[in-house]
């Protein structure tokens, strides 16, 4: 079984993020692997693990994406491609699903795994979208993948009235959300082998894309106009000391200052 | 006039009130409105639908409708999108309507944003306000497509008063089931509790409770206010709470009159499922929890003695 894994390079949002003049003011920024997209590199390694699956990873765009790439080497991919190109600096989720739709073609993968979505978009269409121009099946928010025979997998997937079990044909993609598995950290062995493997980097054209042409896979819908600072929440009345008397204070202040008692 | 066409959102056989709020504030807009409604045994749905502000209802109801499968779904809004001429498609914010919009999308080749907070248009676009990076920022999206298909983020829009629909029924014929992706089993969430997004109180419970003991204490409070019982994602990893209870980036958005945060420390990822709570208060024994930079009412202290406080108190006045 052969796997394509995709990594996102997004801001760590564990930092303070400013706006200014409508866009994200770089300056502290530090960028990481999307926490999804290191959920679906370890479902991978573990897949080549029990099962003799083959990993290769995708990125796209991101600049230097070096050693966020080691990094999933360490942890146990095989092959990295890295595509970049100038074109992609405006790329929307339907524009990542087009190229990974060109990169898959040229792998003859089996399965796609793919982070459930972007830590800095948070949109979570890319995988399903990818699914959808292969005319591939597709399941999202997967917490499970198990392998049934060369041809078949079953996943779960946590759904709005519960856990669905489905049953896959291959090749298909799945998008998966933190709960499947917990990523592990690279060992000294991992990361010493990682920096001697290549990265396979190409561009638009080498997979086959045309940037000129307006309806072509380069071709956003939708664009960011501005960024705006999120309404940020107020710090409110912080009550220390007995507990019986606080208590008691702050459930009259529910019912008398906030009425929601 | 725009043509906004909104996707019912049903659970367990009931409409829930995002319904109606998508269907007013596609109203209030000034469009024409469609709604469709997907599921197995739904014609008692379909007053509600009218009541919800539709005028016009697609109707796609088959036993094989009855468990979520997002290919069939996706393709019976296409046929009602396609049907109404729709400019826009409306998902509420669910799992199936996050699975199912951009399939959508690229069958109609239209845009697609998902966790939209506001609609409008401006001139010849339509725009959309999103949150984005665990809510840190937010972004100003411009369309540059004809159509558009949004998942809503929960709670963005009221329930207009007095709204009405027109009766108008349009049977929708049941798509091919995906037999490549095959549902075999779903394994049903415990029926019988109150629905988190529904809910108009919240707890949650964070690994400041520990164990089943601190877990069965803070449940009783929510028993007692008929309040939705969640968790952080601490609770769900230890076994303690099921996963569809997980309040957070990765769980359930909800958006209460008031939101108790019990023994958690208010990660990021937490945070961006509840910080759009009208009221929040926490209790935690670290008075640098990060959960107090947004709590209303913040109680330092040992949560193992105050929630018993708090009950009684509640109690008392509730009397
Ligand atoms: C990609 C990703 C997605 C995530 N998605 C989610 C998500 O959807 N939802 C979510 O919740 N988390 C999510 N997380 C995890 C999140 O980062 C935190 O790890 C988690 O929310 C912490 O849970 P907690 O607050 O219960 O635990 P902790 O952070 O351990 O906090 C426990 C708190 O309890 C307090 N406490 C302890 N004992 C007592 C006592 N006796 N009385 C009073 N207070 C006490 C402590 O002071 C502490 O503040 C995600 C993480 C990642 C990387």
């Amino acid at each position: 079984m052969k796997i394509l894994t995709t990594v996102k390079k997004v801001v760590d949002v564990e930092l303070t993020i400013r706006v200014q003049a409508g866009a994200i003011v770089e300056d502290g920024l530090q960028y990481v692997i999307n926490a999804w997209d290191e959920n679906a590199v370890e479902a991978a390694v573990q897949l080549k693990e029990n099962n003799n699956a083959e990993t290769t990873l995708v990125s796209i765009g991101g600049g230097d994406n070096t050693d966020m790439i080691r990094k999933c080497y360490a942890m146990g991919i095989e092959k990295g491609i890295h595509v970049e190109d100038p074109a992609l600096e405006k790329a929307d989720s339907p524009v990542f699903a087009r190229v990974l739709k060109k990169v898959f073609e040229k792998g003859d993968y089996d399965l796609v795994i793919t982070g459930k979505q972007a830590q800095d978009t948070d949109s979570g269409q890319t995988g399903i979208m990818l699914a959808e121009y292969l005319g591939l099946p597709c399941v999202s928010n997967v917490i499970d993948i198990q392998v049934l025979d060369d041809q078949h997998i079953k996943v779960s997937r946590l759904g709005d009235a519960g856990t669905e079990i489905i049953e896959l044909e291959l090749p298909a993609v799945v998008t998966v959300t933190d709960s499947i598995n917990e990523p592990r950290l690279p060992q000294m062995r991992g990361i010493m082998m990682a920096k001697k493997k290549p990265i396979d980097v190409m561009d638009l054209s080498a997979l086959g894309i045309s940037i000129d042409d307006a309806d072509g896979a380069a071709a956003p819908t939708s664009e960011i106009v501005e960024f705006m600072a999120s309404k940020t929440r107020e710090a409110g009345q912080k009550f220390e000391g007995d507990a019986a008397q606080i208590t008691a204070q702050v459930v009259s202040l529910l019912v008398d200052e906030a009425n929601v008692l | 006039m725009a043509k906004i066409l909104v996707v019912a959102d049903i659970k367990n056989d009931a409409l829930k009130d995002s319904t109606t709020e998508l269907l007013s504030k596609a109203g209030s807009i000034g469009a024409e409105t469609a709604v469709v409604a997907i599921g197995s045994n739904i014609e008692a749905l379909i007053s509600g639908l009218v009541n919800a502000g539709s005028d016009t209802q697609y109707v796609a109801d088959d036993p094989a409708l009855a468990i979520f499968s997002a290919g069939p779904y996706a393709s019976c809004v296409a046929d009602a999108a396609k049907q109404f001429e729709a400019d826009q498609i409306w998902f509420s914010f669910s799992e199936s309507g996050k699975a199912a919009a951009p399939r959508v999308a690229v069958q109609l080749e239209a845009a697609c944003a998902t966790e939209i907070t506001d609609v409008a248009i401006s001139g010849e676009h339509v725009e959309v306000t999103r949150p984005a990076i665990a809510n840190k920022v937010m972004q100003r999206v411009r369309i540059n497509a004809g159509q558009m298909v949004v998942v809503v983020r929960a709670g963005a829009f009221e329930a207009a008063e007095g709204i009405t629909g027109t009766e108008n029924v349009v049977t929708l014929s049941p798509p091919a089931v995906d037999v490549k992706a095959v549902v075999k089993e779903l394994i049903s969430d415990a029926s019988g509790e109150i629905d988190l997004a529904d809910a108009d109180i919240v707890i949650s419970v964070g690994r400041g409770v520990k164990d089943q003991t601190g877990v069965d204490l803070v449940k009783e409070l929510a028993h007692d206010l008929k309040a939705g019982f969640g968790s952080s994602r601490a609770m769900v990893d230890g076994g303690f709470m099921a996963h569809n209870k997980q309040v957070g980036q990765t769980g359930k958005i909800v958006a209460p009159s008031l939101y108790m945060a019990i023994g958690i420390s208010g990660a990021i990822q937490h945070l961006a499922g509840m910080n759009g709570s009208k009221v929040i208060l926490a209790v935690n024994k670290d008075p640098e929890a990060p959960i107090f930079n947004v709590a209303d009412y913040g109680i330092v202290g040992d949560l193992f003695e105050v929630v018993p406080i708090l009950r009684a108190e509640i109690k008392k006045i509730r009397a």
